[in-house]
């Protein structure tokens, strides 16, 4: 990440191309929206301009399946050695895809001043960033879950255990996007900020991973996985109900 | 009346001040209390009867590992002030515990890895103590390499303060989901001392060690926050009269 | 006295347990006592530089 400091308070960001970034999302209509409707807003906002760079939205996916390529090459292509080790694989994986993507949650929207934007508009930024997050958790956490079973088929899992696997990452990196976006919001302009965003988030996030990866071996050998599964979804619950907070205060901070 | 005492607390110079006479009043009691509880936990106490005289590394592993925690938690609180009523003596506080804390997170880890050896026959285990102490290194690392990576001071101030709040909110979640992951693989039993209740003689110099750290810990931070507070007061004219001296 | 130092048998982890608790309280010592002189000399070089001393 480029360290870069943001624009004054209160002036827009010069330039055609932030200008039509923020007009693209309606953010002069921000101010006059109800909370509910401007999170809406930032979420289609965030949406849309995900999808015009395809390319970067591809990225931590591919890099998933490329670090999960590397464990059979590394260790051995016996599918029951890999069963074995495929919780563990998969959710670390998945991680460390979804810190590559939480680089960018606020780069852009800082760069060209739509995150000040936000902290001015008199929303409440934290419904702003919990719309934030949302759109995070589809383009990464969504996408993930959905290519973790074809993973899990790849380190041999069977065919019983894929609905399990892709219920557990997707409620699991609910809580990894929420727990990213504070971190990513504290590490806002640092240099080099990415390992530190890494550094941050992944001890936060061992719970899930935890959880996660225990009900991932569960279905994997067949047995009921509620158990694991209910604690990610009270982390999720928890998460959603404190982390937007605290990642709205970061960002206030970061662009004091 | 008592709101008096804390506001007096948080302007700096008066901080400064007191940080500077109380400090002797920890040192030299918790040189004592160590001199104390060392003397009593490696020559006054006797063999535990499973570990033999292995146990005695107990006496500076429990107080790392309470260290550890407790200024963690000081940090977070420190933090928590700092974020909520924007003192800036508070956030000198929060600045000045964690490299203490870090270093004796440090201390517990390889203690508790030197006493595994022998009794579990392994440096390291994956017990929910130790794994847990581990993670608690890395929040450390994370809230100092935070702190380092912001170049406004208010700024690393305040984002540090967040992350010290979201932190300690997550210790007991983390420590809890260890637990509970540890639980799965029946790791081997738990260390512990021959008999259930330890004697007089080896649980005093545990308790006077654990006083000892404690105090040492706030002896250390009052020097390292007199520092501190200096680095935040800009041009303040009572820095004048201490930078004299 | 050699029974003592001898740890039951369990010397190599008794003593480099405490030598290393004990070089962290040195060393927490020395580096706190360094900070505050690397403070003092800073915030003396600041007002020296913005003519308040001297």
């Amino acid at each position: 990440m480029i360290a870069r400091v943001p624009p004054a308070p209160g002036t827009l960001a010069s330039g055609a191309p932030a200008l039509s970034r923020a007009a693209e999302g309606g953010v002069p209509a921000l101010a006059a929206a109800s909370a509910l409707q401007a999170a809406r807003l930032v979420l289609r906002r965030d949406l849309q301009l995900a999808f015009r760079k395809r390319s970067q939205l591809v990225q931590p996916l591919a890099f998933f399946a490329m670090v999960t390529m590397l464990f059979p090459l590394a260790t051995s292509p016996e599918l029951s050695k890999l069963r074995e080790i495929a919780p563990g694989v998969i959710w670390a994986a998945a991680l460390l895809a979804s810190l590559l993507a939480l680089e960018f949650l606020f780069r852009d929207d800082a760069h060209d001043g739509t995150l000040e934007q936000y902290a001015l508009s008199g929303q409440s930024l934290t419904w702003l960033m919990f719309a934030k997050t949302c759109a995070h958790w589809l383009l990464t956490g969504l996408p993930l879950a959905l290519m973790a079973p074809v993973a899990a088929l790849s380190l041999g899992a069977p065919g019983t255990s894929l609905p399990g696997i892709l219920l557990s990452v997707a409620v699991g990196s609910v809580t990894v996007s929420l727990i990213g976006a504070i971190g990513a919001a504290l590490t806002l302009g640092v240099k080099r900020g990415g390992v530190l965003l890494s550094l941050l988030t992944l001890p936060l996030s061992l719970p899930v991973l935890i959880f996660g990866a225990r009900a991932t071996q569960l279905a994997i050998s067949g047995a009921p996985f509620l158990a694991p599964l209910e604690l990610l979804a009270a982390l999720a619950v928890l998460g959603v109900t404190l982390a937007p907070l605290a990642a709205a205060a970061a960002v206030r901070i970061s662009l004091e | 009346m008592t709101w008096t005492w804390f506001h007096r607390l948080a302007s700096p110079p008066y901080a400064y001040a007191l940080a500077a006479r109380l400090t002797p009043w920890f040192a030299w009691p918790a040189a004592l209390l160590i001199l104390g509880g060392l003397w009593g936990g490696l020559v006054l106490a006797p063999p535990d009867y499973q570990q033999g005289e292995g146990f005695r590394i107990i006496y500076v592993h429990a107080p790392s590992a309470w260290m550890s925690l407790m200024v963690y938690t000081t940090m977070a609180i420190a933090a928590a002030v700092g974020l909520i009523w924007r003192i800036k003596v508070a956030h000198a506080v929060a600045a000045s515990c964690a490299p203490i804390g870090a270093s004796f997170t440090f201390a517990a880890l390889v203690t508790g890895a030197l006493w595994g050896e022998p009794m579990w026959g392994t440096y390291w285990e994956w017990d929910p103590r130790l794994t847990s102490e581990l993670v608690l290194l890395f929040l450390y690392l994370g809230y100092m390499g935070l702190r380092a990576g912001i170049e406004d001071p208010q700024r690393a101030d305040r984002a540090s303060a967040v992350l010290a709040v979201v932190g300690v909110v997550n210790v007991p979640i983390i420590h809890y989901s260890v637990t509970w992951w540890n639980s799965l693989h029946q790791a081997p039993s738990v260390m512990r001392l021959g008999k259930p209740h330890m004697p007089a003689t080896m649980l005093v110099p545990l308790l006077m060690m654990l006083l000892g750290f404690t105090l040492f810990f706030v002896a250390l931070l009052l020097v390292r926050l007199r520092g501190e507070i200096l680095s935040r007061e800009r041009s303040a004219s009572w820095i004048r009269e201490v930078v004299r001296a | 006295m050699k029974e003592f130092l001898d740890m039951g048998g369990y010397a190599l982890y008794v003593w480099p347990a405490y030598a290393v608790t004990l070089t962290v309280v040195v060393l927490n010592i020395v580096w706190a006592r360094r900070a505050l002189t690397r403070s003092r000399a800073e915030a003396r070089r600041r007002l020296i530089a913005q003519g308040e001393l001297q």
